[in-house]
């Protein structure tokens, strides 16, 4: 490659020139993403029309990468390096947070740019930052209410009567299911419950703010008129092995375990054992919901897991693009943290690969699909059905946000038991279910 | 069917206008709201009556014998017999009263069981039965909430979507849930239950609201309410220099946001106290926090934020103070920032640092998209370079602005740079340093080594012309890509990091001629040694 391309004071004509000149590139692709991304608007049309170039590039270097071919590698990561920005349209941004981890693939450095991601993400996190995000976006996206949903209805069902509830909490976001469920409980017809939450954290940006939630919490069930109790477990050192004890569960509580993106943060070796410490505490439903994808293909095929991992987050980055405004911060916030995740199962696969030791924390991030999930589960536990008033509060829920959004049963038809899908134009990208022993 | 006269009962419209009244009833004054609480205080004299669930339940047993239209109500019946022309009988109202009658609540273990606490007329004890004791048979479509009163199920109807929910700090909602959340999280609440703890929550009772006009949610918070000022950490540390007075904090419903985020407070540290705050570690942690959650945050404490940013980096206000403080512990900031887990992060060679691609071209029209509020709020005109380098503690604040608002790519290049030899380097790159972050503008890149206001369109050709004339002579391994990679020597081999490192045996090392040119960076050279 000729390094005129890089001093060149025409770079974009250049570039194009030069790309154009070079036999390993995808031709089609490269002629019609134009050469700067400032002119964008001017053509987009034929931009669009050309497919979505991010992903065949994407793609291209990915197989590169696999195939350890250094030249086409190095091609394309400049070239996507042109094209990408994280402040662009969908493709530009999903070249830029895949192409982050696709050069860390490719330089063997996965673990200490994701490191300083969260380290970079720990900084900048404060209750009123996670606050406002979280809320706004389930103002415009069901992708967390509904789980919420579904979960609360199935775990009201499950714990009707029951005068002692313990819920074992398990989820990443940030409390927000409760306020609701503790609205439910107050306006009930028989007597309210006490409710004990405690909250197992496993994430450490959430840990900083749990303190304020936990406040909140208190204060929001005194207003309700619902007896309370709240406490946290902080990043406890390994999940498999929490106890009845630990978990301060008491024999005549009803508990309940509640898991919503927190199962694919276990490393998947040990997810059996998570999923057989939930067994142990006795619970009389155990709610799960997940990210509707596939990342836990075998390490060694880069490709395949690759292309399920640039599927799920067009989705996601889609999805995101439809529902927020184009300048909204929070979008800008969610899309980082996908990016974080990104890094986190493309390039993080070799273990200490420059000394730095594991990544602390459960940040698996190898999501599982809804099948996959309930193989698992079915081994401790048998599938609650959603109930008719559960699925109708489900699409109730669904028929506030913008058309896109649907609730679809289970592929196959075969086991009806086995949870139901959120849908995003007719995708499933989040599965919720219910299990009882 | 002595059951059918209730309706006379002057308590009678108490229920009937709860349960139709229409969008936002306002709020009930608290002797209107006493008795809501406590429905029932009947005259001792009244009759009890016990009517049986069934009773309660039935509806519509007035059938017309023509159409077989049925009423709740006798008299109801005899109206539409009227139209009939069918012989009918409306009850005289007689100019003396019939002994009163109470109504009790079916339910042994209802509150309203007790003659006592007896409701007054058969609509309201019907629709209590119904509330508390029955099914919910009536489903709102829209929201899916239940109701056991088809009356209090039509009310909800007509207004659900259309009502908006509005809580204490001044937000809409028009979803009953999102409403729910936010009222949780939101600071009006922390206000509100402070009131609630200083006077003893009464038990909820049995409540005879439609769940819709529940008080508790719809709660206003009166003006002069005492905020609850418990003991806040934020506050403790903020307040290691003298706090200000409590004056200086805004009265009632700001009160709590603004000691959670603390913008006030902070605002004053640095034109009150500058010497604590170059000083005192605490201090300069809670103001990053203060920054960065202001920064994140459009609410109405958010230009509190903004403005403290604002004098901090604009050299001409008044916090210039801030400025006369040097750079000497520029160094060791800058491997604070650029470690940030600790000396685990080193590495094995002090010449790699955290890894991003920070090749990404920051162009005009992608960054105006977010640039907007940042550019106003973080872009003071960039210095000359004769500037003084900004104090350690402005440019920590300022790391902590990046990573909330600039992308990890332009934070980790911000922050990806350190001296390798501080000794011999280390002037030269704090300011480049210092001078490149204080010209973000959205496009970092443009800014990096320059010093010049960056037109945010050429970013990447400027990083790239740009970069050996700062670094070149200066003999420090700079890893100017963020690539991580050992750049050896080569003074201006640090473009080419990514090509050299990507595959390992590419050829296409030998790049470093073209960099150096460029009339621009020559200039740029000659105004900086």
């Amino acid at each position: 490659m000729d390094i005129s391309l890089f001093s060149s004071k025409g770079t974009p004509f250049n570039f194009n020139q030069q790309i154009s000149d070079d036999p390993i590139i995808d031709m089609h692709s490269a002629n019609n993403s134009h050469p700067s991304p400032a002119t964008h608007s001017s053509d987009s049309a034929e931009l669009s029309a050309a497919g979505k170039w991010a992903a065949n590039l994407l793609r291209e270097c990915a197989r590169a990468i696999s195939d350890k071919d250094s030249g086409k590698i190095h091609h394309l990561l400049w070239m996507l390096n042109e094209l990408a920005s994280p402040y662009g349209d969908c493709d530009q941004k999903l070249a830029s947070y895949f192409l982050q981890a696709l050069f860390c693939k490719a330089t063997d450095t996965g673990r200490r740019c994701y490191k300083t991601l969260i380290s970079v993400a720990e900084k900048s996190h404060s209750f009123d930052a996670a606050r406002k995000l979280i809320l706004k976006f389930q103002e415009v996206s069901p992708w967390t209410t509904f789980g919420h949903v579904a979960s609360n209805g199935a775990i009201l069902e499950a714990l009707e009567g029951e005068s002692k509830l313990h819920i074992i909490d398990i989820s990443n976001t940030l409390c927000t299911q409760w306020p609701t469920l503790l609205e439910a409980l107050a306006t009930r017809n028989d007597e309210t419950p006490r409710l004990k939450l405690t909250i197992i954290v496993t994430a450490s940006v959430v840990r900083l703010v749990m303190k304020e939630i936990g406040q909140r919490m208190e204060k929001f069930a005194r207003l309700m008129g619902v007896p309370f109790e709240i406490n946290v477990i902080s990043e406890p050192t390994n999940l498999a092995e929490l106890t009845k004890e630990e978990l301060g569960i008491q024999e005549d509580e009803a508990v309940a375990v509640n898991c919503i993106g927190a199962l694919r943060r276990v490393e998947v070796e040990d997810r059996t054992a998570v999923i057989r410490m939930f067994q142990s505490l006795r619970p009389k439903v155990v709610t799960v919901v997940e990210e509707e994808a596939d990342f836990s293909s075998p390490r060694e095929d880069f490709v395949k897991c690759f292309e399920e991992c640039l599927r799920f987050y067009t989705l996601y980055f889609e999805m995101l693009e439809e529902s927020f405004i184009p300048t909204s911060n929070e979008r800008l916030m969610l899309e980082r943290d996908c990016s974080r995740s990104i890094v986190r199962v493309l390039a993080c696969d070799t273990c200490s690969d420059d000394g730095d030791g594991n990544i602390t924390g459960g940040e698996c991030e190898r999501r599982e699909r809804g099948i996959q999930w309930s193989n698992k589960l079915k081994q401790a536990f048998f599938p609650v059905r959603f109930s008719d008033d559960v699925i109708d509060d489900v699409k109730a829920l669904l028929k506030r946000y913008q058309a896109g959004w649907s609730l679809v049963p289970p592929q196959g038809q075969v086991d009806q038991e086995l949870g139901i899908y959120l849908a995003w134009k007719d995708e499933p990208v989040v599965w919720a279910s219910a299990w009882k022993p | 069917m002595p059951a059918e006269v209730g309706n006379s009962s002057p308590t009678a419209s108490g229920e009937a206008s709860v349960s139709s009244s229409g969008n936002q009833p306002p709020p009930p004054p608290p002797t209107a709201k006493k008795k809501r609480n406590l429905p029932g205080m009947p005259d001792p004299d009244a009759e009890v009556i016990a009517l049986s669930p069934k009773t309660l339940l039935a509806t519509n047993r007035f059938v017309c014998e023509i159409c077989n239209k049925g009423f709740q109500r006798d008299q109801n019946l005899q109206l539409h017999r009227r139209g009939h022309n069918l012989p009918w009988k409306l009850r005289q109202r007689s100019g003396k009263e019939v002994k009163k009658r109470v109504y009790v609540c079916p339910e042994l273990t209802c509150v309203h069981h007790d003659p006592s606490r007896a409701l007054g007329d058969l609509t309201g004890i019907k629709k209590h039965f119904c509330r508390k004791h029955g099914e919910k048979k009536w489903k709102c479509e829209k929201c899916s909430k239940k109701y056991a009163v088809q009356s209090d199920w039509k009310a909800h109807s007509k207004i659900c979507g259309t009502r908006e929910y509005k809580c204490d700090c001044g937000t809409l909602f028009s979803r009953r849930d999102s409403f729910i959340t936010h009222r949780a999280f939101c600071d009006a609440l922390a206000e509100e239950s402070a009131k609630a703890e200083t006077q003893p929550q009464p038990q909820p009772q049995p409540q005879p609201y439609p769940p819709d006009q529940d008080p508790r949610l719809t709660m206003p918070s009166p003006a002069t309410e005492k905020p609850d000022l418990e003991p806040d950490p934020k506050v403790k540390i903020s307040a290691s220099p003298p706090p200000p007075p409590p004056a200086a904090v805004q009265p009632s419903a700001t009160v709590l946001s603004s000691i959670l985020a603390d913008p006030p407070a902070a605002a004053e540290l640095p034109e009150n106290h500058p010497p604590q705050v170059l000083e005192e570690q605490p201090v300069r942690t809670n103001l990053i926090g203060s920054c960065s959650s202001s920064s994140t945050s459009s609410s109405s404490n958010g230009h509190t934020g903004n403005s403290l940013i604002a004098g901090l980096f604009a050299p001409s206000t008044s916090s210039a103070s801030l400025h006369s403080q040097q750079a000497p512990a520029f160094t060791d900031l800058i491997r604070a920032m650029a470690q940030p887990d600790g000396p685990s992060d080193l590495g094995p060679s002090p010449s790699l640092e955290p890894i991003s691609l920070c090749l990404s071209t920051n162009h005009g029209g992608s960054s105006s998209l977010f640039g907007g509020p940042e550019r106003r709020q973080y872009a003071p005109p960039p210095p000359p370079p004769s500037q003084p380098a900004m104090s350690a503690t402005a440019l920590l604040q300022k790391a902590a602005q990046m990573g909330a608002t600039a992308t990890n790519a332009s934070l980790l290049r911000g922050l990806g740079i350190v001296p390798s030899q501080p000794s011999s380097g280390a002037a030269e790159n704090i300011h480049w340093a210092s001078t490149s972050m204080d010209s973000e503008n959205a496009s970092v890149a443009s800014g990096l080594g320059l010093g010049l206001p960056s037109d945010g369109s050429s970013g990447l050709k400027e990083l790239m012309m740009g970069t050996p004339s700062v670094f070149g002579p200066s003999k420090t391994t700079l890893d100017f890509l963020g690539l991580g990679m050992a750049v050896g020597g080569s003074p201006n081999g640090s473009l080419s990091a990514l090509i050299t490192s990507i595959g390992g045996g590419l050829d296409v090392a030998a790049t470093a001629a073209p960099f150096g040119g460029g009339d621009f960076s020559g200039k740029e050279m000659g105004r900086r040694s």
